[in-house]
């Protein structure tokens, strides 16, 4: 799907990305994970093509990232940033037509419409349809953006759907992180493959089944979320922790210790 | 309210001001005389009578006129939106933040230097010299407040409201310079220029104007989608496969043309390009086709009502028109601002 193989970014004289390599394939969510300044949203930049690595190569879908021309590559890979700066009072409805703009030319055709409703009702939002978003709550307006950027990548079959998340939860209460991350794991099980940075451990253990873990732009490693475990945690955060098996669940859960 | 519906209207009111104002004047014509006297040219008899005196003052004076005021109203409104969608802010206004101030101060300099200087280009261009001038100056200044007011993706709307005080400032200095060296004929067009007026209207400045203008009032629109992407913010809409850098290139020239040609044919008037977007959007919302086409509508109604007003109100003076849509507008931005105050939204 996407894959990134050693990958070097350069800003300012400080390598902000040392060699990252890593896989996916259709279905998987990726965490992205490290403490602050490790280079996580370096390396989504880097993914999304808003930056170009100086060196290393990303292939997506088989072909150089480079190589994708802008218009193209809005058609199967959709961002999602942590904060939006909507000054005009757009409606829920219309926002996530923008998701569609890479589709059509001037006007939307039927099949935009239908899908933008899918996106709506996928999202739980069909009620707010008509809002003024700046008038949404936090959660509501994240959700508006998930819908938008589902309705970017919707199609029939998902294969080869890329959906990258920038701290997608970190401003929004436990409720809505929650709300968010389940809407995130029913997109995988339509085979989109996710690419998210995460600030908490257990998110990433309840709903990703990869990780990546950066310090300072290094690698530390990578693989499914099972390597995740209390030397590693400490390598990452310098922090002590347990790990902690959860019956009811069948699922890990980190506690820090110290 | 419905798109369509707002549409319907607006053409209706704007056809109203249309012929009201052919008809109104020294020489009084009944609204079925001006429409008889408007179809002629194109071969439609209605059966009203109508003197030739009064063909003549249509078509040589007041049809003109209202042509002015609609293509001026019309692009000055439509602008006002584009630059609003370019800096994500409903404050941006062309004339507040200095574009207007900056067309014309280009535009005098090409009055009392230039016409000295290129002799030849004036005679060989006429008026698409002013123009071409007011272009330049419009151009210049927008990349300008552009440059000043935008950081890390974003505009700050105090330091684009003050560069643009700054700016209007630098070009009242320099067209206060200019004054000094210009010579009565000059000194009239400069004083013209400064208040804002339709007063230019003949048949060879419409047959510059229009093609202009219709080249800004036709391009505009089709950025629409892209200035929609806009308002989730830069990096945003580039996900979204927009082509950003060349999208602010697009909206920068073509209001800086429909500025500019309306700047070198009219002077400064404010405050068009900041009501009617608003009241549009108060409407129909913000989406950017819909706000162009009926901002466009409703600024040509607006201009040739104003105009109307300026012209017959205290008759025979004549209000500059700038003075009136200044007397209105400027209360308006002072609602806007303890409006937006309140909400946060902007600030």
């Amino acid at each position: 799907m996407i894959s990134a193989t050693n990958i070097w970014y350069k800003s300012n004289g400080t390598h902000l990305l040392q060699g990252i390599h890593f896989d996916t394939v259709p279905g998987d969510v990726m965490a992205v994970l490290g403490s602050n300044g490790a280079g996580k949203t370096t390396l989504l930049k880097c993914l999304s093509k808003e930056l170009t690595p100086e060196k290393g190569e990303i292939r997506f879908r088989q072909k150089p990232l480079q190589q994708w021309k802008g218009a193209e590559l809005a058609k199967h890979r959709a961002v999602l940033s942590q904060h939006y700066q909507v000054t005009l009072p757009f409606t829920v409805e219309q926002i996530v037509m923008m998701g569609r703009y890479p589709h059509f030319k001037n006007h939307p055709l039927p099949n935009d419409h239908a899908i933008v409703r899918e996106s709506l009702v996928f999202a739980g939002i069909e009620h707010l349809q008509h809002r003024n978003y700046l008038t949404l709550s936090g959660g509501e307006q994240q959700r508006t953006q998930i819908a938008r950027v589902l309705a970017q990548l919707w199609e029939n079959n998902n294969e080869g759907k890329l959906l990258i998340l920038d701290e997608p939860v970190s401003a929004l209460d436990i409720q809505y992180q929650h709300h968010i991350m389940q809407l995130v794991r029913k997109l995988s099980l339509r085979n989109f493959t996710i690419i998210a940075v995460l600030h908490d451990l257990n998110l990433a253990l309840q709903y990703c089944n990869k990780a990546l873990l950066l310090k300072k732009g290094a690698q530390v490693a990578f693989g499914h979320t099972d390597i995740i475990n209390r030397d590693l945690i400490k390598q990452v955060y310098e922090v002590e922790s347990d790990l902690v098996y959860h019956a009811a669940t069948h699922k890990n859960y980190i506690v820090i210790t110290a | 309210m419905r798109y369509s519906l707002l549409v319907s209207i607006l053409v209706i009111l704007l056809i109203a001001a249309a012929v009201l104002s052919v008809g109104i004047g020294p020489l009084q014509l009944s609204p079925a005389q001006s429409i008889a006297v408007l179809l002629k040219p194109i071969g439609i008899q209605t059966g009203t009578d109508f003197t030739d005196q009064q063909e003549t003052v249509v078509t040589a004076i007041r049809l003109p006129r209202v042509l002015f005021g609609m293509f001026i109203g019309g692009t000055l409104a439509m602008c006002g939106a584009a630059i609003q969608g370019l800096f994500r802010n409903p404050l941006a206004d062309p004339a507040l933040i200095g574009i207007s101030s900056g067309a014309a101060l280009f535009t005098v300099i090409m009055i009392v230097i230039g016409a000295a200087l290129f002799q030849t280009l004036f005679n060989t261009l006429g008026s698409y010299v002013l123009s071409i001038a007011a272009f330049a100056g419009a151009f210049l200044t927008t990349v300008l407040i552009y440059k000043i007011s935008q950081t890390g993706g974003k505009t700050i709307v105090s330091t684009m409201l003050l560069a643009g005080i700054a700016i209007s400032a630098m070009a009242a200095a320099g067209t206060g310079i200019m004054t000094l060296v210009a010579d009565d004929a000059q000194l009239r067009t400069i004083t013209f220029w400064n208040l804002g007026s339709l007063g230019g209207a003949t048949w060879t400045n419409v047959s510059v104007l229009v093609p202009l203008c219709l080249v800004c009032m036709t391009g505009l629109p089709a950025l629409s989608k892209p200035l929609n992407a806009l308002v989730l913010g830069e990096t945003n809409a580039s996900h979204l496969g927009i082509n950003v850098e060349r999208l602010k290139t697009q909206v920068v020239l073509l209001t800086a043309l429909g500025i500019g040609v309306c700047v070198s044919m009219s002077g400064i008037i404010g405050f068009v390009g900041l009501v009617t977007p608003h009241i549009v959007r108060k409407l129909i919302g913000p989406e950017h086709r819909q706000v162009f086409i009926t901002s466009g509508l409703l600024g040509a109604t607006l201009l040739v009502f104003a105009d109307l007003v300026c012209r017959t109100i205290v008759a025979p003076v004549e209000i500059p028109i700038g003075i009136a849509t200044a007397l209105i507008g400027g209360p308006f931005f002072l609602y806007l601002l303890l409006k937006e105050r309140k909400t946060q939204i902007v600030f």
